[in-house]
């Protein structure tokens, strides 16, 4: 950390100068610096943060766990006897092993399988064998007190079926942290229904994590590399839209309304537009309108870890999860609704065919992930110009515009003394 | 081919080159003539071990029918972006389980590796086939082939199928 906190000064963070420019430039270290993501995991992931880690309904009964990554840290969310979701770090109190390997599961209490360590669904530290010693010999020291050894727990908050947790008490409720126009979009989806999750995906990308909210808060590239989706008028900037932001800009929504194949002034200056395209079987793009509004896209990027995607009737969360300054796993939850009719769970996974690490669209976004990391990596001292739409930081009745980056910097700056 | 359950040698050769022909059209990137392998209504599916014991329905990639795995064929030749690569597919340990009212179920295993332009080639995905064929008219044709990769986390993306 930098000298400023008292620790050893590191040349490297000292030294870095965002540009004078502000949010209409970014630096390109900040893509590649060991210390600047070490300084992200202390303030961002761990800092006072609401952080996604799984939906309900992937753990409806008492004793249901599931684990979830958030940032570089290992966590069990697990559903406790009264019902309520417990977020406990995977680590032993005892010599820090990852006490649960499975994914998910059921459990009436968590065994540390290393000297079996026994905690309850509360993480409280129930046994542990030979306390006492044996015979007079060894065991714990007299003062070892049991209750000062349980699972570390985060703060824990949950919204109509989505689980967030903090490792430092954040002091906003959920809702508060939203603010009142993401969470109106947020309620869209999430409007208390009971979810029903379809499956998992994950992918490993070589780009720093940042990219990956970047790229869903900039609608302009989602006109001109995503061919799929503009021709088949899924998404384009030519249609009915807007970017709309929190009033710090950490969080956005992008919203567009479903046009048609066909060509106009705007899909002239996209050569992505194939008008000659059609598909062989058009059952892979049958949408229906399942919510009250126009809008037929909500693209939600929640600071700092999330992605929510409606995208017609295909339901995502997108979980981003840090490896290191160059390297995130991209984590796919597909979901629907509990009282969904099978046929819209079928329309649900026809249309899962353009997300994901094998998605139409999505191959586009993995791919653009490393071409624009290799770029980076290349010219560390380059700089990244983020400029349309105007330099400001403003919710637009359009999307022709990377204004949402610009607020996801200015509040990431804030938070990093950058 | 392996151990089957009542097969002739004839059946056995035949399905033998079928399996041959289509790891030629895959692997000479003759993807056109990938959809030729099925039956018109056919199921066709991507999915990681994670889904599959658990019996969650979500795929990587999924198709109904032919006309589908053309529409596959057509997105990653004219919408899709990707680095250039060479994706190389090994099948082996064929057997054939089961002769059915709908259809011969056989599996095997897959081994997938790639080669990224200018990097040299490593191990992908790797798993196993679960497929079923059926003989229309004395022709041999997927009527389902579901692959499910040992591993959930892909590295990068999935462009090609299996
Ligand atoms: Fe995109």
């Amino acid at each position: 950390m930098a000298a400023a906190d008292g620790g050893v000064p590191a040349a490297g963070l000292v030294a870095r100068q965002w540009p004078q420019a502000g949010e209409s430039r970014v630096p390109n270290w900040i893509y590649t610096d060991p210390e600047i993501f070490a300084r992200e995991q202390e303030r961002i992931f761990e800092g006072p943060n609401w952080l996604y880690v799984c939906l309900d309904a992937e753990i409806p009964n008492p004793g249901d766990f599931t684990r979830s990554r958030l940032g570089t840290r290992e966590v069990v969310a697990v559903r406790g006897a009264g019902g309520e979701v417990r977020v406990l770090v995977n680590s032993c109190a005892h010599r820090s092993m990852q006490f649960c390997s499975a994914n998910r599961g059921s459990v009436k209490e968590f065994i540390c399988p290393y000297h079996q360590w026994t905690y309850d669904l509360e993480g409280k530290l129930l046994g542990v064998p030979f306390r006492r010693g044996l015979r007079g010999q060894g065991g714990m020291p007299a003062d070892f007190r049991p209750e000062d050894r349980g699972l570390t727990q985060l703060a824990v908050a949950s919204r109509h079926g989505v689980v967030f947790a903090s490792f430092a008490q954040p002091n906003e409720t959920i809702e508060e942290y939203l603010g009142p126009t993401i969470l109106g979009w947020f309620d869209r989806t999430f409007d208390g229904r009971e979810l029903k999750v379809l499956g998992y995906q994950r992918q490993r990308l070589p780009g720093n994590w940042k990219l990956y909210q970047e790229n869903n808060k900039d609608p302009y590239h989602a006109s001109l590399l995503h061919v799929f989706l503009v021709t088949f008028g899924l998404f384009r900037l030519d249609q009915k839209s807007a970017t709309e932001m929190d009033e710090t800009g950490r969080h956005a929504a992008l919203i567009n309304q479903r046009g048609e194949q066909k060509s106009n002034d705007a899909t002239a200056q996209m050569r992505a537009f194939r008008q000659d395209l059609r598909l062989a079987d058009p059952r892979l793009i049958d949408p229906v309108r399942e919510y009250p509004g126009e809008a037929t896209v909500v693209i939600q990027t929640l600071w700092p870890n999330l992605v929510v995607q409606q995208q017609s009737n295909g339901l995502a969360m997108r979980q981003i999860v840090p490896l290191d300054a160059r390297n995130f796993d991209l984590v796919w939850t597909h979901f629907g609704y509990a009282g969904d009719p099978p046929e819209m769970t079928e329309r649900r996974l026809r249309q899962s065919n353009l997300f994901g690490p094998a998605g139409y669209v999505s191959v586009d976004d993995g791919e653009a992930m490393l071409l624009s990391q290799a770029g980076i990596a290349a010219d560390e001292n380059g700089e990244c110009v983020v400029e349309m739409g105007g330099r400001d930081v403003a919710s637009a009745p359009h999307t022709l515009t990377e204004t949402a980056i610009r607020g996801f910097y200015r509040h990431y700056r804030a938070v990093m003394g950058l | 081919m392996a151990p089957g359950v009542g097969a002739s040698a004839e059946l056995r050769y035949r399905l033998a080159d079928l399996y041959a022909a289509y790891d030629d059209a895959l692997g000479e990137g003759e993807y056109e003539r990938w959809p030729e392998f099925f039956t018109e209504a056919c199921v066709y599916k991507i999915t990681s071990r994670e889904n599959y014991d658990a019996g969650l329905p979500l795929g990587l990639m999924q198709a109904e029918s032919r006309a589908m795995l053309a529409d596959r064929v057509a997105a990653l030749r004219k919408t899709t972006l990707y680095a250039p690569r060479l994706v190389r597919r090994l099948i082996g340990g064929i057997v054939l389980r089961a002769i059915e009212a709908d259809g011969m179920r056989l599996s095997a295993s897959f081994a997938l590796f790639q080669t990224m332009l200018n990097e040299p080639s490593q191990v992908f995905l790797c798993g196993r086939l679960y497929d079923r064929i059926v003989d229309d008219d004395g022709a041999l044709h997927f009527t389902e082939r579901i692959c499910v990769t040992d591993a959930t986390l892909i590295p990068i993306s999935l462009v090609f199928p299996i």
